[in-house]
Formats: C-alpha cells, structure tokens, sequence
C-alpha cells in the first residue's frame, strides 16, 4: 500500500491501470439522480411558486425570494446557524483528536472503553434528543439535583444556554463518530516516525504535536467537512430539544424552513430556504476542500519509506 | 475513453433510468392503494383519550365485516402530518380535528365528504348532538363534523394539598389569584405551573384575560380581519395585567423550560411543587393516568377566576368545543364510516369518556353523569358549559393553522419579556386571518 501512494506515478500511467468504466458508477449515479436531483430540482421549481400543500400551487415569480432578503428572522438564522457550527467544529475536533489517538492504543481497557463511548452514536439523534430533553427537565432533571451549576434550570428559556445546550448535545452525539475517524488514521501512522523520534530524545508531546498530529492533516479535513455540513443541517435537535425558542432564539436556517413550510404551510418559502442552505454547504465544503489542499489527496507518508 | 462506447452506455442508462423510473411508478400505486386494503383508516390525535377510541374501535369490528384501523399521531405533530398528507393516497379516510377553522381549508380544496346524505339516512347523526356543539364543523351551511370527544373547557387546577398548606381558598377572582400567588410564593412553590415550552399552554392566559376584560368581541373583530381592535385599550390592559402577573414570579423563571407535553407541568403539581395549572378538562384524565392516587384525592379544579371591571360576562369559558370525526370524500367505504360514526352517540362512547374524565356533548350526557366514574367533575363541567354564554375557541384553532407558529412566538416572546406591548400588538396584526 504504503509504496502504492509515495510514488508519484506520471499521469499517463492512470490509464493502464484498467479502471472499471461507467457503467460501475451507474447504480449509485442513478440512485443519486433518482433521490437527490430530482428532488432537489422540485425543489427549486417550488421555490419559485406559493403552495399550500392542498390547493394547485401557483407561480410568484421570485416572490419568496425577495420577502426573505428581507426576513430579519431568515438573517438570524443564518448567524444561528454558521455559529452553531463553528460552535461544533471548535468543541468537538479537539475532544475527537485527544481521545482518538488515546483509542488508538492496542491496550484491551481502551478497546472496551472506545466501545461505550461509541454507544451514542448509534442511537438517532431524535432519540437523543428526547432522553435529553428529560433529562434536563428544571424540576426533575440533573438541573435540580445540580443547582449550584444551573441555578433556577431555565436551560430552555434562555438564549445563551439553549445554545449551549444544542452544541453539547451534539458533541455528545457526534465526537464518537470522529473519534473513529481519528483513531483509524492514527493507527494508520508508521511506527518507524515514532522510533525514529525517540532516538532523537523528543517526548511525548513533542510526538504528538510534531508527528502525531500533522499525520492527521487528512483526517482532520475529512471529519471538518463532515462535523460542517452536518452542522448546517441541523436540524432534529433543534426541533425536539427547543423548537426554535425561546421565541426565534434558536431557529436556525433548518429548522426555519421547516417551520415555514410544515407549520406554517408555506412551501414555497421552505423551498426558498431549503435551497439557500444547500447552494450555501455546497460553497462552503468547496471552500474548505480548496483552502485545505484536500482536493489534490496529497499523501502523508512521503519520503517515509 | 473510447468515444464509440459512449454511445451504447448512454442507451443503456437510458434504458435503465426509465425502467427505474416506472418501478417507482408501480410502487406508488402499491402504497397510494392504503384506503384499498378493505379496511378504514381513522387518524387521531394521540393522548390518553385514545383508549376510549380502541375501545369503540373493538366493538365496531366485531360485527363489521369493513375492518378500522386506528393510526394515533403524537399531539405536537399531529396539525403537521394531516396537512402533509391529506392531499396524497396516503389520506386517512376518517380524522380528528377541532372542526371551525381548522377544517375550512380542507373544505374549500374539496376534500371533505358533506355529511348531509348520511344524516338524511339517519337523522340521528345530527339530532343526538347539543347543536352548538355540532355547528361548529358546520362550513358553508354543510355539515363536515361528528363530535368525537368530549368538550373541553379550559379550568384552573390546584393541588388542594398545597393550597391548605399555604391557607390560600380557590380563588373566585383576579384579585385572589394574585394574593394566593403571593402565599405560594412565600411557601416556597411555585405559585402555578407552566409548559411554556409547548408554548399553547402560555396562549391560554390570553385567550381568558382577554375575554374577560374586553369580552368575545375584541377577538372576533380581529379575526375578522379588523386588525385594530388589538391596538385597543382593552387589548393593552389585558396585557399589562399579564405582565403583572409574570413579573411578580407566578410562573417561577423556568415556565419555557418546562413542558407539558412531556408531563414536566403535570408532576410539577402532583408532586406539589407548584400550586395551580390553567389548563383543558382533558388535564383530568392525564393526571387520573399519570398520577392516579393524587388525582383521586387532592385535583381541584375552579373556572377561570372573574376579573372585577371586565366586559366580559365572567361566566364565559375558553378551550376547544369538541373535537370532530370528518370524513374524506375518496373513502371506499362510505357505508361503513356511517355505521362507524354511529357509534359516537351510542352509550358505551359517552359511559366510556366520561369515566376517564372526558364530557361528552350528546343528548344523551346529562342521564349518565350521575352515574360516570367523575360524577362531580362531570357535573362541574357540564354546568360550567351550558351556563356560559360565549364558548371561545382556542386562539390557535379559530386563526388558520398557517398563523399559529408566528402566534406562539409572539406569545412566548411577550411572557418572557423579549416584546414588549406594542411588539406583540404588532405580531398579533401581522397574522393571517384567512
């Protein structure tokens, strides 16, 4: 393997290797077309239209378009949303990283360990959601046994701590699946840079910061990109844990497109929304792709062997 | 690649595409085929009524060769999903609704069954209901509703427990709410519970203060697309003695963590952690489930207290009249949804809601509620309704449904303090009323 990717091979030589043509990527390209492209061109047709779900829907023209320039709601969403990332990214790559390289550890009380923490992610996010909407409930939740922390419990009902609520229960959720991430690609670093180290007297930090974690470059662009279109589709959470309140407080661009359209039955404007956000993950994984030189798969193992 | 293969692959893509293509063409004429299983399809709003419902559902299929099915959708949701699916196959044949405005749309798209036919067949589907009940799912001089549950005021509930322990009496008027707040809060609980969270339990304070200090009218006038009567000096009394009662603490500071859905309020007073709750009659049967040992001995119950200086007749009540069944113009089985909705007058229905709390407003109620298992809540109820001159439907249920979230931010955001008056005059106004 390790050869197969140091070697810069010439371009040419691409072709010979005999790759499959097509008709292989055929099933998922259809499959793609069939649930994503369509739905996503109806979509855009209906952003255009006023519909109430029930009578014929009817063309507006850019009618949706230009009420939610205008939506000091829409905008907020917007900050809601890009924070609540950032919130997720910032909270959640650190976590992932330290305790990934610490799973990736051949020792058996790690192997156990690494499997309960695991457990979260395999639960729905609703589910999550709704066991921590109990649990944080101000009179019979942890916030009452835990006063000295919460004080009254308004988690909810405010919109600093609605917040914090949302980023930590996805942290909670989510740091298990870039944990793995992490792990993996830490396991995947060769030994040989780590001997190599200790026979030039560096420590455990140093490892870590000077070989450990640039080998983790790719893994840590692949889990980003991951952890920010996840974030800016958030949208279970919000629905369960806050629906959006206290008042606007927590409706990110989601959530208010689905209140839009499912509560307030105005589908055209949900589909406005809808593909915003979707033109908006699209720019912002490309930004992080080019910005990242992930596009160009360089390895991390050059010079290695 | 080879430009000659192109051509070949992009046929056989084609080729691929279409046959996709038309398998899921087949598949939605397999899944739309749900009112074609030989068997009805009811949809209901799911609480701890739908006992009652399983029950009548049982004893119709016993002798119907037409089988029902009961499909429950948890409360929150239930507006989102009838809406969602009611123009698609996947449509119930029968459903739950509030009747009034939360019918009208359907009505107007063409959707709904008139159910004129069914009671020329059997006059009884009409004539067994209390007629104010049953003319609220009357839209355009056409029935489209069966009453279904029970009618459902709004009362204030107490924990008789920890009202004694704080000497505080059930109090008759504004002003001895606001003085049994003030001993509560002195006790140390909280003075009344709130599922702010679900945000509609919030509305409930506005719909009575509102009523009681400016009487039906003002709502009317609003929803009637006369959006000034919110600006008036009623509206703004009505908020400032909310305010009032907000600020002095009787909420607690939590109220929007706390929800009702999710039985937060419920324990709240059966706990005895807080001393009242405004909420509908169905609070009864929830505690009654939740709770059954302190809805048996401590559950008070009082109307909506009177506000001295209110135009409002104080004997007025707020809620939901009834809920109704209506029926879908594409049932298969018409004959069997009438002989179901037959059962919805019979005496095992209103024995069976009235012994889980509920009050049935059939002709036949009065002769029962001496023998329900609530007796004198039943006759609390009763009287409460029939002597009221004005029934307000719940805000969220008489505005069209596209109006309610935007109705419950602004309520919410008025509670907490995040709009002032006039913000809240100002979101009232920008609701849609038809």
């Amino acid at each position: 393997m390790t050869t197969q990717i140091t070697s810069a091979r010439p371009a040419s030589s691409a072709t010979t290797v005999g790759r499959p043509g097509f008709a292989w990527a055929l099933p998922a390209a259809l499959f793609f077309a069939l649930f994503a492209i369509v739905p996503l061109i109806m979509v855009a047709v209906l952003s255009f239209m006023s519909w109430d779900g029930i009578s014929p829907p009817r063309f507006t023209g850019t009618d949706n378009w230009s009420r939610l320039l205008d939506d000091p709601v829409m905008l907020k969403s917007i900050w809601l949303t890009l924070l609540l990332t950032a919130l997720g990214v910032l909270l959640q790559t650190p976590l992932s990283i330290v305790l990934g390289v610490w799973a990736a550890g051949h020792q058996r009380n790690r192997a156990v360990l690494s499997v309960i923490y695991f457990i979260p992610l395999l639960l729905s996010a609703t589910a999550v959601s709704v066991l921590w909407r109990a649990l944080l409930d101000p009179n019979f939740g942890i916030p009452a046994d835990a006063a000295w922390l919460f004080g009254d419990g308004n988690l909810f009902g405010e919109q600093a701590t609605a917040i914090g609520v949302l980023a930590f229960v996805s942290t909670w959720q989510f740091t298990p699946f870039h944990t793995l991430i992490y792990q993996g690609a830490a396991r995947a670093i060769p030994q040989v840079l780590y001997q190599a180290a200790e026979i030039d007297g560096a420590g455990r930090y140093r490892q870590f910061f000077h070989i450990t974690l640039p080998q983790l470059r790719n893994a840590m662009i692949t889990s980003m990109i991951l952890m920010i279109v996840g974030g800016l589709t958030t949208f279970e959470t919000v629905l369960i844990l806050t629906q959006g309140g206290p008042g606007t407080d927590t409706t990110i661009s989601a959530y208010y497109m689905y209140d839009k359209a499912f509560k307030g039955f105005d589908y055209g404007t949900g589909s406005a929304i809808a593909l915003a956000l979707v033109v908006a993950s699209t720019i912002i994984s490309l930004i992080v792709v080019r910005v990242s030189g992930y596009d160009k798969m360089r390895g991390s193992a050059e010079g290695v062997s | 690649m080879k430009t000659r293969a192109r051509l070949p692959r992009l046929v056989a893509t084609g080729a691929t595409l279409a046959l996709a293509l038309s398998l899921s063409a087949c598949g939605d004429g397999d899944g739309g085929a749900s009112g074609d299983d030989g068997k009805i399809h009811v949809l209901v709003y799911g609480d701890a009524t739908n006992k009652v419902e399983k029950q009548l559902v049982d004893t119709f299929n016993k002798t119907s060769d037409v089988k029902v099915v009961l499909d429950t959708i948890p409360g929150a949701d239930y507006q989102q999903k009838l809406q969602t699916i009611i123009n698609t196959p996947q449509a119930p044949d029968v459903f739950f609704n509030w009747g009034g405005g939360s019918i009208k749309p359907f009505v107007k798209a063409g959707l709904l069954l008139p159910l004129d036919d069914f009671i020329k067949k059997n006059p009884d589907l009409e004539n067994k209901f209390l007629p104010s009940v049953f003319n609220n799912a009357v839209v355009d001089g056409k029935p489209y509703g069966v009453p279904m549950r029970g009618t459902q005021p709004v009362l204030l509930f107490h924990n008789k427990k920890v009202l004694d322990e704080a000497g505080v009496e059930p109090p008759k008027t504004w002003d001895e709410l606001l003085d049994a707040v003030g001993k509560l809060k002195d006790e140390g609980v909280t003075p009344i519970a709130l599922g702010g969270g679900d945000v509609w339990p919030t509305q409930m304070w506005f719909q009575y203060l509102y009523d009681r200090i400016a009487g039906p009218e003002l709502f009317q006038k609003a929803l009637g697309g006369d959006k000034s009567a919110w600006e008036s000096p009623d509206s703004k009394k009505a908020l400032d003695m909310i305010r009032e009662l907000v600020d002095t603490g009787a909420f607690g500071k939590n109220y929007d963590s706390v929800k009702y859905t999710n039985g937060g309020s419920v324990q709240l007073v059966a706990a005895g952690k807080a001393g009242f709750e405004l909420m509908g009659s169905w609070y009864y049967s929830q505690q009654l489930t939740d709770h059954p040992e302190f809805a048996e001995k401590d559950l008070g119950y009082t109307a909506f207290p009177a506000v001295e200086g209110g135009k409002g007749d104080q004997a007025n009540v707020a809620g939901n009249t009834n809920n109704y069944y209506s029926v879908m113009k594409k049932t298969k089985h018409p004959e069997a949804v009438a002989e179901f909705l037959k059962l919805m007058y019979s005496d095992q229905f209103v024995k069976a809601q009235m012994d889980i709390g509920n009050l049935p407003t059939t002709t036949n109620t009065d002769k029962f509620i001496e023998t329900s298992g609530t007796p004198e809540y039943s006759r609390f109820q009763y009287d409460l309704v029939a002597d009221a001159p004005s029934f307000q439907l719940s805000w969220d249920q008489a505005y069209p449904q596209k109006a309610s979230s935007d109705m419950h931010k602004a309520v919410q955001q008025f509670f907490n303090g995040q709009l002032d008056t006039d913000g809240f005059i100002k979101a009232m106004q920008a609701l849609p009323t038809e």
